[in-house]
């Protein structure tokens, strides 16, 4: 189906993004890999009168540490770079096997992170392991810039708190501390090559006496908006993994899941899904975080 | 005798790349979709967004005061002629281009829009007003059954029900039968519809001459179905239509019938007299396209305590949704699919086409089959549990064997069924690995039987069902001219291998001409029922066999042949078999034919009509297939290991091709069990993207094996039948049966869902 009739914008910089960005704030979409926005587009269920496409931007497709010894991500890191990415194999892995998992291969070598995130889908592969990774985003506006945590960052289906006068500039992800895990699980209706029906991420740190100290889990597909379980995590903190443990916190998770019906799964089957994938997450990522040497 | 060169056969069994291939992979084969003649004007439908209405005002006048539109239509300016591939029986024939009084489904087609771009006949659809006076709808099989139900076509006055066809078949007696038994096997089922999902969405451009007549390149396998009915439609003479056939992207028997754009194209195109073009996008295929029946079936078979089988009683109710499509050709195959692979010695089938407010169903691969085999085979691997015999052995006792009849219905004059059935047992040590499965591995097995071209003549043609001609020229060369389409199975290098390996020369000094009306020998249905490579391919042979009788004879004569010898074809030469010197090139050959007939060009015209065989199909191709499963207990998601299957297609032409059906097939087959499903909501469907009507990508596929088990059928050419369909029709018995062993759960109710898997444990 031809997409109607736009304006394509190319800025060389993201200031002169951010500028056409102000002057055209809701007739605008900021296009990265366009995977979702030009589909969107093309069924007629998105209209910008203009879309600024970051292509011509240079050197923001890095993955780089900051000052601060986190890792950013620039707005153009596609990714089947972040899939394969060194340091996010081996300190953020929910997010290497989430980003691994998204689409096909020919939409990952086009999409990037930031613009999975910006669709906010509720069942995007790569929200909830950035929610259990702590991500956040800076966003510039005009004034400046703010960083928004991720967990504040959805609204519900398709909405989020970035303003139609803004633009992210990047994503950070505090490097977590030793004896460290996360885990992606998903479910879907078709093996492998598909949207998540359900899918649940998990993070944990261990201190040296094996206590968890940290606790993340996170849903999607269960709500308009991907979720944290707090409730879930503080069953987990201050005390030792065990089955009992991460059957309790997934108990808890399924409680807190509220699924719909729709042609995807049934509302029953998500929920029973939330609680089986908490589970086998909370267990991936203690193995990950017992066996790290660093 | 020291000659070693090769036999004239040696091309049959080479697996010979398809021809198609550069042309397709480089991106430059044409497809309907890629013509843009001069002075194009893009068409768009605009279709009925409501299930059951009848239409009180059409407003078009906002449509055509947009500038740049060049034609607006609805029903009532078209001749109102109706169209349906039965027209041996006229009323069967129920659907017009474009709806008048009533629309029926949600996607029924109301009007139609010619702009100078695509954006503005988009936005000239959106102008359109229809009134409608909204009537109650049904959108299962019950509720349309139920009394007071709406009549779906209450225009046609025979029909006193949404029943709109049925069909029986009694042989022998059935409740005497009954009576007999030692076990009786009595299920329901319910199989649901199928999307085509062919890559190439449907495409469509026609121009028209000075005088009216109408050349139309279109996705279709049918080129001279179309050319008819579009004829008819138009209410001009089937030859003032010309139709061509382009690259095709799949069918499956989704393009076999005329369809709304392919007549809106051709009769703006005459009212404009400029191009008209439709291509549809894949939302509207997967809203208004064709699919596989959804079905309604009760089955009962009667079994001795030795696992004979005594009676079969069959009843299937098939969701056609409003309109008859290839519905009553479904509805008849069905019956005798549920009489295949076993030996029924007594059988009773009632099928019954049911009208509903949805998409119409059609023809769609293994036509009727996957479903009535879907339920045999479901039935006898729950037989065999219930005899305590093994489903392979019981299956043996019990399989139709060459020379087998379905008395008034069909002989079976080759079948390799029992050494299908002993090559997988075997091969993959079926009864070891079933006593020995491991938690939560299961292994099912599921049988199949297909039809190679249907003997049926519902179209009404007066011509033969198989027809092409070849020209062979004095450089060595041929051209072969057929009807036939290749939709991406091959057809067009097998039927060219088949005529080189006649002729005895290299397949690519044939130039193929396929599907063009004009051009191409009337009298070949074209591409659908598996019956390409039989029947083009004994026309082929019908016209080599006329070019060779005359290559011989110059050969004869130039060398003074004793009449005893027999001339060969082989290398690009025509000799005496027995001793080759006597002899010329190919071409010499026909330089020669050409001079003895001063200047005549060397040409045949060869045929195939199957004749007094019965009311199926002159031959049958057999198999069966083994899935091994591994199901998750927590998620009830089923992965299915490795696939296996035995099969006889009777001589393999291109190995390549065959194995090329046989994946196809097994996806196709994979979707259809595991994760095709049309959600569907109020006559709506809902999931109109490849997001959400989930075909298995090439990862979700398994390891596959397969056994070919040599035949020889003496209806095909070279002993070839068909292998296009049937392998689509295994899969999910013996997907279903292995979740069985693997979970206990027993599908009756397609597709198998984790959700369904959970419930029945009562996980969930």
């Amino acid at each position: 189906m031809a997409i109607p009739n736009f304006n394509y914008l190319a800025p060389t910089t993201l200031k002169e993004a951010l500028t056409m960005r102000v002057s055209h704030g809701a007739k605008s979409s900021i296009m990265a890999g366009g995977t979702d926005l030009l589909i969107k587009m093309a069924h007629r269920n998105h209209h910008p009168e203009y879309v600024i496409g970051l292509n011509c931007v240079a050197d923001i497709n890095y993955i780089r540490y900051n000052a601060a010894g986190n890792l950013a991500i620039g707005p153009m890191a596609k990714l089947s770079t972040i899939m394969d990415h060194p340091d996010i194999v081996s300190h953020f892995p929910a997010l290497s096997h989430s980003s691994g998992v998204t689409a096909t291969v020919q939409i990952r070598n086009m999409s990037t992170l930031i613009g999975n995130i910006v669709n906010a889908s509720p069942s995007a592969d790569n929200a909830t392991p950035l929610l259990v990774l702590d991500a956040s985003l800076v966003i510039m506006h005009e004034g400046g810039e703010r960083e928004v945590p991720l967990h504040e960052f959805f609204l519900g289906f398709g909405n989020s708190v970035m303003k139609p006068t803004e633009l992210i500039k990047e994503m950070i992800l505090p490097m977590p501390g030793k004896n460290s895990g996360s885990s992606y699980q998903k479910i879907s209706t078709r093996s492998k090559v598909d949207i998540a029906g359900v899918c649940v991420s998990a993070f944990l740190t261990l201190n040296d006496a094996g206590v968890i100290t940290t606790a993340r889990i996170a849903l999607g597909s269960v709500a308009p908006k991907p979720i944290r379980v707090p409730q879930a995590e503080q069953v987990l903190e201050g005390q030792k993994p065990s089955i009992e443990l991460f059957r309790k916190a997934a108990a808890l998770s399924r409680e807190e899941a509220k699924p719909i019906s729709d042609m995807r799964a049934s509302a029953d089957y998500r929920k029973a899904m939330v609680e089986v994938l908490t589970i086998r997450a909370l267990e991936a990522s203690l193995l990950i975080a017992t066996n790290k040497t660093h | 005798m020291n000659d070693t060169k090769t036999n004239n056969n040696s091309l049959i069994g080479q697996s010979i790349p398809r021809i198609d291939s550069p042309s397709k992979v480089t991106g430059k084969a044409q497809y309907a979709g890629d013509i843009i003649l001069p002075g194009t004007l893009y068409g768009k439908l605009l279709l009925s967004t409501v299930a059951h209405a009848k239409i009180k005002n059409i407003d078009i006048s906002a449509a055509l005061a947009l500038p740049g539109v060049k034609d607006v239509i609805v029903g009532k300016d078209t001749p109102c002629i109706k169209f349906g591939n039965w027209r041996l029986f006229p009323n069967t024939q129920d659907e017009l281009p474009l709806a008048v009084d009533k629309v029926r489904f949600i996607g029924d087609e109301i009007a139609a829009v010619a702009a100078i771009t695509p954006e503005i006949a988009e936005a000239a659809i959106a102008l359109i007003k229809v009134e409608y006076e909204l009537l109650p709808a049904v959108f299962n099989i019950d509720d349309s059954l139920a009394p007071g139900a709406p009549l779906i076509h209450d225009e046609n006055k025979e029909l006193t029900s949404n029943i709109s066809l049925d069909r029986k078949i009694d042989v022998g007696d059935i409740e005497q039968a009954f009576k007999d038994a030692d076990y009786i096997r009595e299920d329901s089922f319910l199989v649901h519809p199928h999307s085509h999902a062919y890559m190439e969405p449907c495409a469509t451009i026609a121009e028209t001459d000075a005088e009216g007549r109408v050349t139309i390149y279109t996705s279709t396998q049918t080129p001279y179905i179309v050319q008819c009915l579009l004829a008819s439609t138009l209410g001009i003479p089937e030859n003032h239509v010309r139709v061509v056939k382009p690259a095709i992207g799949g069918g499956f028997g989704g393009k076999m019938e005329l369809r709304t754009w392919e007549f809106c194209a051709a009769f703006m195109s005459r009212r404009t007299g400029r191009p008209v073009r439709f291509v549809l996008t894949r939302q509207e295929e997967l809203e208004i396209g064709r699919r596989r029946h959804g079905m309604k079936i009760k089955s009962k078979v009667g079994f001795k305590k030795d696992g004979t089988i005594v009676a079969k009683d069959f009843e299937a109710y098939l969701d056609g949704g409003a309109y008859n499509s290839m519905g009553p050709t479904a509805t008849f195959l069905c019956g005798n699919f549920g009489a295949m692979l076993y030996r029924y010695p007594v059988y009773r089938y009632r099928g019954y086409h049911v009208y509903t407010n949805l998409p119409p169903s059609g023809a769609m691969r293994g036509f009727g089959a996957p479903q009535a085999m879907f339920i045999s085979e479901t039935q006898m691997n729950m037989a065999a549990i219930d005899l305590g015999i093994d489903a392979i052995d019981l299956r043996i006792k019990n399989a139709m064997v060459t020379g087998d009849k379905i008395e008034g219905v069909t002989t079976i004059s080759s079948a390799g069924f029992v050494e299908s059935l002993e090559k997988i047992a075997s091969a993959t040590q079926w009864k070891e690995k079933k006593k020995n499965l491991p938690p939560n591995k299961g292994i099912g097995i599921g049988c199949y039987s297909f039809i190679s071209g249907g003997v049926f003549n519902w179209f009404n043609t007066q011509y033969h069902f198989s027809a092409c001609e070849v020209r062979a020229y004095d450089d060595g060369t041929a051209h072969l001219f057929t009807m036939s389409c290749d939709i991406g199975q091959g057809s067009d290098t097998v039927l060219r291998q088949i005529l080189a390996a006649d002729l005895g020369i290299l397949p690519n000094m044939i130039r193929l001409t396929a599907g063009d009306t004009a051009m191409t020998p009337k009298g070949d249905l074209g591409t659908w029922g598996s019956r390409v490579t039989l029947m083009n391919g004994n026309a082929i042979l019908d016209a080599s066999k006329k070019i060779k009788n005359e290559l011989a004879k110059i050969v004869s004569v130039k060398f003074n042949l004793n009449v005893i010898h027999d001339v060969a074809f082989a290398d690009g030469r025509v000799f005496a078999k027995a001793n080759p010197k006597y002899g010329m090139t190919f071409g010499e050959a026909v330089t020669m034919w050409v001079k003895m007939n001063r200047g005549e060009e060397l040409t045949a015209r060869g045929v195939y009509t199957p004749r007094d065989k019965g009311l199926t199909t002159p031959a049958y191709s057999f198999g069966a297939q083994v899935a091994e499963v591994d199901v998750d207990p927590e998620t009830g998601v089923v992965t299915v290991e490795k696939i296996s299957t035995a099969h006889d297609c009777g001589t393999v032409i291109n190995p390549l091709s065959v194995e090329g059906q046989l994946e196809g097939a097994i996806q196709m087959g994979l979707g259809y069990t595991l994760c095709e499903q049309f959600a569907i909501k109020d006559g709506k469907t809902l999931n109109t993207t490849f997001l959400d009507y989930k075909v298995p990508a090439a990862e979700d596929m398994p390891q596959i094996v397969s056994y070919k088990i040599d035949t020889y059928e003496k209806e095909g050419p070279f002993g070839a039948k068909e292998v296009g369909e049937g392998l689509v029709i295994p899969t999910a018995p013996a997907i279903a049966d292995a979740v069985f062993q693997a979970t206990g759960y027993r599908c009756k109710d397609l597709p198998i869902t984790p959700e369904k898997i959970l419930k029945s444990q009562g996980k969930i």
